[in-house]
């Protein structure tokens, strides 16, 4: 529990003032294990965002009229080119499977970046502990490749669950980046069994015996986060989680996603205060 | 069955609307709740292009809004129960509204109170910005607030006396924004005219649901939320087009899922004379320069030299032939 004194500083509620509107095309699809499928979309007009900041977001919307009503929130995989992002999708509802379903070549708009992401690895700072789960994948796999890029992929350490083995996407450019890769699957059939919670509570218990100055930064199933979250308020490590919560609009019109806060004020918003929260501040 | 000749030029066609004394360039404005205090959207486009903004609903006091979930996307539209959080009548006065003022657009500044005299009261807060505010556009109609709100919009006798006593303590033209959940809504819409209400918007969100079978949970955190988008805007048509019919002279300003400028025709038509792009902003913040786009085009090809001259020119069906058993 967090006395409103105590919640962490931050700058006040701004939304991005670098988001555009504007309109690509799905050049290419990626089926991979689990049900999960990588889109990459380009454009001609829009912003370049090769240097986004790990967790910020796109909204993306197919060519549809009137149904589906609004677009949807991913976290950005990554930004290949200057007029290029890729998202991680998988299929979870009537949004997501039309997504899915789009054949290469056809038109989509977005709205990006939005949020406010995760710091950038630094070379003197905490050893880093990235937890993914599922979906949450995104943010924390850009902040460890952007990590690797920088020379610093000693200071990562990568742990990643899923229910099972096909369950866990796009690991070998993890490892090729040279990080260090915990996998976790709750059927076992691949890496460490059970919630990836349990290598991470091992994991703090030692840097805990050691003296070792760490923090996390996770992103998955609100499930995990609260096991996460929980942890973090256990042991005192500084904890980032990235949050997700239905959104309209994605840039702070529509107030739909709002993220319970201890503070001064009951709720933040995901979108322009977010979807990065420090752990201790979400009120769950 | 169009009467006037054939095609023009989309730039000889004259938009220009006149509200209740007010004049509109154009027809198309922003809808409460849709567009926050407009400063999201100005990284996206000149906010100048706008007929004007209705701001969200501003109450007396500042409010932190409902709980989470607030909203679910539905069939061809959305569910919100947002709980009316704003940042209440001072502070918009003071932070908000001279960014809206200097754009130089008709400035609609929504608001309500959670109960008689908290409407009175906000009414009499926002009288101060009286130089810089167009319109005070009532709500009586949210659904989302457990005490106040919706009752004010559902009983004629009680929507006459909230709107005279806010009328009473201001010099702004206050348009009533009507719920489509009440009975009678010719009713209403005449009980706030002859209380001193300008003109009405209609409609607010429709009340709804929605249910997540896994959880058995409702899919919003109060149950209830206000159904708005695509989804209501046959609602939205023939409510608009029932006022109208009755009440010809009253301004009515449309809105319910306009998300084209054959939408936005379709309002006029009804007997609109301006309207208002809500939950279409989120999916497109661009949405009200397509909207007008549209709309002047479809003007043109239409032979609609001006759209002012067509605002309530819904053709009935002609009756058929009375009939008659056919005798060999």
């Amino acid at each position: 529990m967090l006395a409103p004194e105590d919640q962490p500083a931050r700058p006040s509620s701004v939304a991005a003032s670098d988001a555009a509107f504007f309109e690509g095309r799905l050049a290419e699809r990626e089926t991979l294990s689990g049900g999960y499928v990588r889109l990459v979309f380009a454009y001609a007009e829009g912003p370049d965002l090769r240097a986004v900041a790990p967790g910020r977001f796109v909204m993306v919307r197919g060519p549809w009229e009137e149904d589906p009503t609004g677009p949807r929130a991913f976290s950005i995989l990554d930004a290949p080119a200057s007029d290029r992002l890729e998202i991680l999708l998988k299929v979870y509802g009537r949004g997501t499977r039309r997504l899915a379903a789009m054949p290469v070549g056809a038109p989509v708009t977005m709205t990006a970046p939005l949020g406010r992401g995760f710091d950038p690895t630094t070379a003197d700072g905490p050893r880093r502990l990235l937890v993914a789960g599922g979906v949450g994948l995104p943010p924390l796999h850009l902040l460890a490749r952007r990590a690797a890029a920088a020379g610093l992929s000693a200071r990562i350490e990568f742990f990643y669950g899923g229910r099972n083995a096909d369950d866990l996407v796009l690991v070998e450019p993890l490892c090729e980046a040279g990080i260090g890769v915990v996998l976790a699957t709750e059927d076992g059939s691949r890496g460490v069994p059970g919630r990836v919670t349990v290598p991470l509570a091992d994991r703090l218990a030692r840097a805990a015996r050691a003296g070792e100055a760490v923090e996390v930064c996770a992103c998955g199933p609100e499930g995990m986060l609260r096991a996460v979250r929980s942890l973090a308020l256990e042991t005192g490590v500084p904890t980032q989680l990235c949050l997700e919560a239905n959104m309209a609009c994605g840039f702070g019109a529509c107030l739909g996603c709002a993220v319970p806060v201890y503070g001064p004020r009951p709720y933040r918003y995901c979108c322009t205060d977010g979807p990065v929260f420090d752990a201790r501040e979400v009120r769950w | 069955m169009v009467t006037a000749a054939g095609p023009l030029d989309p730039s000889s066609v004259d938009l220009s609307m006149d509200f209740a004394g007010l004049s509109l360039p154009h027809p198309v404005m922003v809808a409460s709740g849709c567009f926050a205090y407009g400063e999201p959207y100005a990284r996206f486009f000149d906010l100048r292009a706008l007929a004007g903004i209705a701001t969200k609903g501003i109450s007396p006091a500042p409010r932190a809004g409902n709980p989470v979930p607030r909203i679910w996307e539905t069939a061809a539209g959305m569910l919100n129960s947002i709980g009316l959080e704003n940042v209440g009548a001072e502070v918009f006065l003071r932070e908000k509204l001279p960014f809206l003022a200097d754009l130089g657009v008709s400035v609609w500044v929504n608001f309500f109170g959670e109960d008689f005299d908290a409407y009175v009261a906000c009414a009499r807060a926002l009288d101060r910005g009286k130089d810089r505010i167009d319109v005070l556009e009532m709500n009586v109609s949210c659904p989302n607030i457990q005490k106040g709100g919706i009752e004010f919009g559902m009983v004629p006798e009680v929507a006459h006396d909230l709107v005279r006593a806010c009328v009473a303590v201001t010099d702004i033209p206050i348009v009533v924004k009507l719920s489509p959940n009440a009975q009678d809504n010719v009713a209403i819409a005449d009980a706030v005219r002859s209380a001193g209400a300008v003109g009405v918007s209609l409609i607010n969100t429709v009340t709804g649901m929605a249910i997540d079978v896994r959880t058995r949970r409702p899919r919003l955190a109060t149950t209830y939320g206000g159904l708005s988008g695509p989804a209501i805007k046959p609602i939205a048509l023939r409510i608009v087009h029932q006022v109208h019919r009755a009440l010809p002279d009253l301004p009515i300003c449309g809105m319910g899922g306009i998300r084209t400028g054959e939408d936005a025709l379709e309002f006029v038509l009804a007997g609109a004379r301006c309207i208002q792009i809500g939950t279409a902003n989120f999916a497109e913040p661009t949405v009200a320069l397509r909207v007008l786009d549209e709309l002047r085009r479809l003007c043109a090809e239409l032979g609609i030299a001006r759209l002012a001259d067509v605002v309530g020119d819904v053709r009935p069906w002609p009756a058929e032939p009375a009939w008659k058993e056919a005798r060999v």
